[in-house]
Formats: structure tokens, C-alpha cells, sequence
């Protein structure tokens, strides 16, 4: 009898045991694929490179305007860039939202091409700097894409919709817009165009957007142009959004570029959608905002592979499809819509405003020379116009 | 590279073979399945992407087990015996009326929350006991304890899928609390008459309280129920007052509720009950971690793509009945609504938006409810100890099928019910 029970027990702690061993082993599986996958998340962290124009003053950095950015991934750099003669100030925006590429790229392109003659250009290529150090889960997208620029291959960050929850986390379930009080679903913390006008002891997104709300104001910005991208199937694509202090200018800025055979939507800043540059920079500040949409299909949820070569050529079969059965406003055809365009459209708009501009303030004109425009991006390629 | 089609196949195949042939749990038969579709798709062995996958629902894994932390501490102090008991005796007279109190007191934590799990978890775990003792067979409990975490997770204030469908068109969160309503309560009551028509019978008190454990609220009186005041109190305070109490998160929520259980009734030991919470909690967890795996790897391959076209592709005729079939395939309200809630509303445009986005809000709650990861009928069945979860899901199979048919009227009708709310 007593052989027998610890024959049992004998076999019930070789079970116990093997059951360890296995928890073990999962551990060890475990531990293995997250050392493997932790090199991937922390290769992110690493900055990209941008090699501005001979025209460059200073390069200074967002926690000028908010100190308590010093320090944070979410501290960003800013080109500036100065006229021989004074005049306007302009400032533009890149990366608002770093799974955007055309608007991060534009403002690279920008940078390092541009030539000022008169007035003073403010720009920011990652102005959600966090957001380039993850990308967004669920959603697959590749880490980086990659050119072939006059100096060799040229690899950028492909970021997340928002900042990186390692830099600001939890999520509230909801989230309440400061200071209208506005009700927004929780992620939209960490978005940087949810955010505005921000607040200095706010979120670390808030303190980001109180940052940019304060240069415009410090360095009395008077055109501000935030680049943007949407899903193909988003009514607000190839458009350009504006306050309505906007209005007249950026209708004949849309004027031009259909004379250029480029058509644009002109679209009004909801007065009742709060946290948008296009509506807090404008209610909050003198400076006169706009918004630029460009068409971006790796961020559509009707998108096929989820690819680097998405990003560049922006060809997806499944857009075809969408495009044939009518759900999309604009034209999608086998051509896709690629980076290279996508870039042009964004530079050729951001001339068209500064020319109308320039009409309406012939005593003090922003003088800019070497932006390439669509045509030339699209003939040659962005990564013609990379350094 | 192997079509789309095929990719999905493999995937749902493998998840199959592994829930009903290798009795592996849902959520490594998920993450195999994730894994197959990367293969068969030519990525290899993902490994950056299955990880990020798995932090995809990370959020809500957390809210899980510290939820579970709490409801295994007001069980051990005796307030949740004490609940049941006090609802038995102040309404056994009218069971219809209690039926249909009891389904809007489960569905009260989603309202607040937007979250059907948090339904489950703490006023579901509440009522259980008492509808077991009042006759209810096991599943039907799990049923309408599901069902209404369902209704509880899309009824006002706090809707997560039209938020997050609003934040795909750019559509505040404004107006929608009159269409949410008429989407969810009178579903709530027609489920409540369900139940109470089919299982209910007349209810006698002094039956149904010697099946519950005695009530220990005379020993410590109101202080027992302390860890509800501080549970609720804070999500209250945290939407209404959000300038004085800050928002530190659903988790440190039910922690310090749990916490607040400690010397308020019945002696309890909150390392014990935490890990026979956490013990609990954990398959449903693997769940989402495995859901997320899957919806990454389905979103790399292009497979998540291929469903959302094809349900757009579908004839006018068949779009209603399309929607209704294919949003709750997607198995999670929150994928749902982020993948078709979103081109949805433009194929709708031109009806009343703020309907639209609601009706298809409920359709994708349903979504919870159904395979690969079945999450809400995997809660059920754990909490009325229903083995088969999938007999919770059948047991549901009319009432789905009312929120769907709900949802495609608010749909078809989304102008003229637009106007009764004046937008």
C-alpha cells in the first residue's frame, strides 16, 4: 500500500516537473524572441540624417520654446533659415504624423534645396519626433524605407500615427481635448494634431504643441503650412484645409495650380473640431494656417501587402479595385500614387501659397528659390532632390 | 506568394486545427495561425511583428487582470454576496422588471468605459450567482451577461468604436448619445423579456438566498461596499470633474479598488486572491495577445485588405446582408470598426453620418462575441463555468441577429431617424 502511493506521488511529481520544464522552456522561447525583436523597436531610436542647404542659419531646437521638452524623445530639430532682407515668416511642418512619409519628406526636400532671398523660413521635418521611434501595432508597417539619392542609399524612419507610448503612457479611455473639453477616443492623446493649442505642463503631446503655438507666436510666424497625408478613400485628400482667415488666400493658390494642372480641394476648418493646427493655430495665434493632404495608400484599410515599396511607389492592388467600384474621390490608376508625387504636390501648393502671399504683400515678399515643384519631382524622382 | 484567399485560409484553418483537433488554448492556436499566414505569405518567421502584434491589445490585457484582481476581492469580502442578496429581496416580485434592472446594472460599467469585458467582469460577476440561484440554466446566464456587455459597450456616454470611426472621417464625438440609445436600450429590454419569458420563473426569495451565501452585511455594514464606491466613484469623477481627478488609467482603478476591499468586510489575503485572479484571467488574456498577432499578420500580408474590398465589392442588394455577415467576422469590435466602420460611412455618405456611424458601431460590437476569438463568450463561460464556450455563442445566435437586424435598419433608415434627432 505504502509502495503505492509513492509510486504515485512519484508520478505526480515527474508530471509537476515536466510541466516546469515546460514553463521554462516557453520562458526561454519568450525571452529569446523579445531579445530578437527588442534589437528591431530599439534600432528606431537611432535619428535620421538631413543635410540642409548652404542657405541654413541655425539649427535650433523645439525645447527653445518649452524647456520641459529638453531632454525628451520628443525634442525636435528645427532648420532656420534667413533672407539677406527681412520680411515674412514662414513656417513649415513635416512628420505631424510620422507614418505621413510625403509630409516628412517635402520638408526634407525643402531643406536641404532651399535658397531665401527676403524673409525668414522656420522648418520642422519631425515635428512629432516621438511618433518616428515605433510604429503603430496592428498595423504591420515596415521600420524604414529606403532612396538612392546623389549620395548613396538614404535610409528614413517610418513612425506611428502618434507619439510612442514609452514616452507617454497610459491612454485615458477617452480623451478630453484641453481646453474646449472636446471627447476624442483615448489614443488621441498622443496625437500631435489633437493637441493644439497644448498646454506647458501638459501631456508630453501637449507640451509639444504648446512648443509650436509658441514659436508661431515668439517668432511671429505669418504663414504656417502643416503637410499632411490621408487613406486614398478619405474624402479630404489632395487638398489644402484652412482657417478662415485663410480662406481667399489658399482659393487662389488653388486657382494657380489648376492653371498648372493640378487640382486641389479647398477645404474650411470645422469651427467645431478642436485640436487641429488649421483651426487652434489660427484661433490662438495671428499667423494664417493651412493644411496640406496628399493621397497615402500604406495608410488605407482597404491596402494590400503592408511594404516599404507601398511607401515609394504607392501601387496597391486593392486601390485599383476600390478605385473601379467608385469608393475613392480621387483617380486611382495603375500608376498608384508615388512618394515622388506625393512630395510634388506638397511643394508645388507650399509655392503656390507663397506666390499669393507675395501678390497680397508686395512690400514684404518671401523670396524662395531652388524648390523643385511637381513636375520636376516626378520627372526625376525625390530622391534626386536628397543630398 | 500565395493569393490573399489562400492566406486566410491557411490561417483560419490552422486556428481551427488547433482549438478542435490539438485542444490547444484560443490563443496559442491564434498565435500558430499567425505564424502559418507569415509563412505561407513568404515573411518568414516575423519575429519584430509578432511581438508588436502581441502588444496591440496591451491596454486591454491589463484592464482584464487587474478587473479580475477586484472581482475575486469584493467576492472574498462578502460585498458581492451582499449585492445579490439585497437585489433578490427588494425585487422578486416583479421579475420582468428585475430582469430588465439587472441587464442595464451589467451594462453600466461599458457605458462608462466603452469597454464589454469591464461588463463581464465586474456587475456580470455580480449578478451571476443570483440569476444561477434564480433557476437560469448556465449558458443562458452566460448568454445575457454577454449580450449585455455587448449593448453596454456601444450605449452613451462612451463609445469606442465610433470614436475610433470618427477618428477615421474626422467626426467628433458630439451627438451621437440619442442614436446610441435607441441602438442599444430597447435591444437591452427586449433581451431582458427574452430571458425572463424563457427561464424565469416566479421567484422566491428564501429559495433562491439559500443557493447564494449569506449576506455578511450586517456584520460590517455599508463599509463593505467601499471598493464599488471607489471603483465607480473614480470613473465617474475622472469624466465629469477631469480638471480635479485625473485620469490614472482603468487599471490603477481596479487596483485601488481591490485595495480598498482590504479591512471593509470579510478577512481577505490580496496576494493570494491576485494570483488565483491572474490564474483565472490568463486564457483570456493569451486571447488578445493572439488576436493581436493575427490582425498584425493579416494587415502585413495584405489579407486584411482582401476582406475589407471584397464586403465593398458586394452588389447593392447583398451590401446590407454583407455588412452584417462580415464586420462580426472580424472578431473584435475595435478591429472592426477601425478596418470597414471607416470606408463604411463614405460608402454611406450622404445619410445621416452620426446614425450611420452608430448603427455600425453596433455592428461591430457584435463582433466580440464571435470566432476566432469569441472573447465575450469565453468571459461567459468562464464565469457561470460553462466548459463549451461556443454553446454560450449559440445560445446568443437570435439576439445577435436582432442587434444586427438593428443595426442595418439604423442604416437603411439612418435620414429619416437623423431627423427625429434634429442633426
Amino acid at each position: 500500500m505504502k509502495a503505492g502511493i509513492s509510486a504515485k506521488q512519484h508520478v505526480k511529481s515527474g508530471i509537476v516537473a515536466m510541466h516546469h520544464m515546460r514553463a521554462v522552456g516557453f520562458l526561454v522561447v519568450a525571452a529569446a524572441l523579445c531579445v530578437a525583436a527588442s534589437a528591431d523597436f530599439l534600432a528606431m531610436w537611432s535619428p535620421d540624417e538631413f543635410h540642409p542647404s548652404p542657405a541654413l542659419t541655425r539649427i535650433d531646437s523645439l525645447s527653445r520654446y518649452c524647456p520641459s521638452l529638453r531632454g525628451t524623445r520628443a525634442d525636435t530639430r528645427i532648420f532656420v533659415y534667413e533672407g539677406a532682407a527681412s520680411g515674412p515668416t514662414l513656417l513649415v511642418l513635416g512628420g505631424t504624423h510620422p507614418n505621413e512619409p510625403a509630409g516628412f519628406m517635402a520638408a526634407t526636400v525643402l531643406l536641404e534645396n532651399i535658397i531665401i532671398r527676403t524673409g525668414r523660413v522656420f522648418i520642422i521635418p519631425q515635428a512629432c519626433a516621438s511618433g518616428f521611434t515605433c510604429t503603430d501595432p496592428l498595423e504591420g508597417s515596415p521600420q524604414t524605407f529606403s532612396l538612392q539619392t546623389q549620395s548613396g542609399k538614404r535610409i528614413f524612419r517610418f513612425g506611428g500615427r502618434a507619439a510612442n507610448v514609452v514616452d507617454q503612457w497610459p491612454d485615458p479611455l477617452v480623451y478630453l481635448h484641453y481646453p474646449s473639453g472636446q471627447q476624442l477616443s483615448g489614443n488621441e492623446t498622443r496625437n500631435l494634431n489633437r493637441a493644439y493649442p497644448g498646454r506647458q505642463d501638459g501631456s508630453l503631446t501637449e507640451q509639444t504643441a504648446f512648443a509650436i503655438v509658441s514659436l508661431i507666436r515668439e517668432e511671429h510666424v505669418d504663414l504656417a503650412v502643416d503637410l499632411h497625408e490621408a487613406a486614398p478613400e478619405i474624402p479630404i485628400i489632395n487638398a489644402i484645409v484652412t482657417h478662415e482667415k485663410g480662406r481667399e488666400l489658399a482659393a487662389n493658390a488653388v486657382l494657380n495650380l489648376e492653371f498648372e494642372n493640378l487640382q486641389f480641394a479647398l477645404e474650411l476648418s470645422p469651427a467645431n473640431f478642436h485640436g487641429l493646427s488649421h483651426r487652434e493655430w489660427g484661433d490662438w495665434t495671428p499667423v494664417i494656417p493651412f493644411l496640406m493632404e496628399t493621397s497615402n495608400p500604406i495608410q488605407g484599410r482597404l491596402r494590400g501587402t503592408t511594404s516599404e515599396q507601398l511607401i515609394v511607389d504607392g501601387v496597391d492592388p486593392w486601390y485599383l479595385i476600390a478605385g473601379r467600384l467608385g469608393t475613392m474621390r480621387i483617380t486611382y490608376d495603375e500608376a498608384g500614387e508615388s512618394l515622388s508625387g506625393r512630395v510634388g504636390r506638397h511643394l508645388q501648393a507650399l509655392r503656390a501659397l507663397v506666390d499669393v502671399y507675395n501678390e497680397e504683400h508686395p512690400d514684404s515678399a518671401l523670396v524662395l528659390e531652388g524648390l523643385p515643384g511637381y513636375g520636376e519631382l516626378t520627372a526625376r524622382g525625390v530622391h534626386q532632390y536628397l543630398r | 506568394m500565395l493569393p490573399d484567399l489562400l492566406i486566410l485560409l491557411i490561417m483560419l484553418g490552422i486556428f481551427a486545427a488547433g482549438v478542435f483537433w490539438w485542444k490547444l488554448p484560443a490563443g496559442l492556436a491564434l498565435a500558430l495561425s499567425s505564424v502559418a499566414g507569415a509563412l505561407a505569405a513568404g515573411y518568414g518567421l516575423p519575429v519584430r511583428h509578432l511581438v508588436e502584434g502581441m502588444f496591440g491589445y496591451l491596454d486591454a490585457v491589463l484592464i482584464i487582470a487587474t478587473a479580475m484582481v477586484f472581482m475575486k476581492a469584493i467576492e472574498a469580502s462578502g460585498a458581492l454576496g451582499a449585492i445579490n442578496s439585497a437585489m433578490i429581496r427588494s425585487l422578486y416580485r416583479w421579475p420582468t422588471a428585475l430582469m430588465i434592472l439587472v441587464i442595464f446594472f451589467i451594462m453600466f460599467p461599458g457605458m462608462l468605459t466603452g469597454l464589454s469585458s469591464a461588463c463581464i467582469l465586474t456587475t456580470g460577476a455580480l449578478v451571476t450567482p443570483a440569476l444561477l440561484a434564480m433557476g437560469m440554466p448556465a449558458v443562458a446566464v452566460g448568454s445575457f451577461v454577454a449580450m449585455a456587455a455587448v449593448y453596454g459597450m456601444i450605449a452613451p456616454p462612451i463609445n469606442i468604436p465610433v470614436m475610433i470611426i470618427g477618428g477615421g472621417v474626422d467626426m467628433p464625438y458630439i451627438g451621437f448619445d440619442a442614436p446610441l440609445l435607441l441602438a442599444t436600450f430597447p435591444l437591452a429590454i427586449v433581451t431582458a423579456v427574452y430571458f425572463r419569458v424563457r427561464y424565469v420563473r416566479a421567484v422566491v426569495p428564501g429559495v433562491v438566498l439559500a443557493k447564494l451565501p449569506p449576506s455578511v452585511y450586517g456584520r460590517h455594514g455599508v463599509k463593505l461596499f467601499a471598493p464599488l464606491v471607489v471603483v465607480v466613484g473614480l470613473m465617474i469623477a475622472v469624466r465629469v470633474v477631469p480638471a480635479w481627478v485625473p485620469d490614472i488609467g482603468v487599471p490603477l482603478i481596479f487596483i485601488l479598488g481591490a485595495l480598498s476591499a482590504w479591512r471593509t468586510g470579510e478577512k481577505i489575503s490580496l496576494v493570494k486572491l491576485s494570483r488565483a485572479a491572474i490564474r483565472d484571467a490568463l486564457p483570456i488574456m493569451t486571447i488578445l495577445v493572439g488576436v493581436g498577432m493575427f490582425v498584425q499578420i493579416m494587415t502585413l500580408t495584405g489579407v486584411r485588405g482582401f476582406i475589407a474590398v471584397q464586403a465593398l465589392q458586394l452588389p447593392p442588394a447583398l451590401l446590407y446582408v454583407g455588412i452584417a455577415a462580415i464586420m462580426p467576422a472580424f472578431g473584435s469590435a475595435y478591429a472592426a470598426s477601425s478596418v470597414l466602420g471607416v470606408p463604411l460611412v463614405y460608402v454611406f455618405l450622404g445619410r445621416n453620418e452620426i446614425v450611420v456611424a452608430s448603427a455600425l458601431s453596433l455592428i461591430a460590437g457584435v463582433a466580440d462575441m464571435m470566432p476566432p476569438p469569441s472573447l465575450l463568450c469565453v468571459f461567459a463561460a468562464q464565469l457561470v463555468g460553462e466548459k463549451n464556450h461556443f454553446r454560450i455563442l449559440k445560445e446568443s445566435l437570435p439576439l445577435i441577429a436582432a442587434a444586427l437586424l438593428v443595426g442595418i435598419l439604423l442604416i437603411v433608415y439612418a435620414g429619416p431617424v437623423g431627423s427625429l434627432f434634429r442633426y
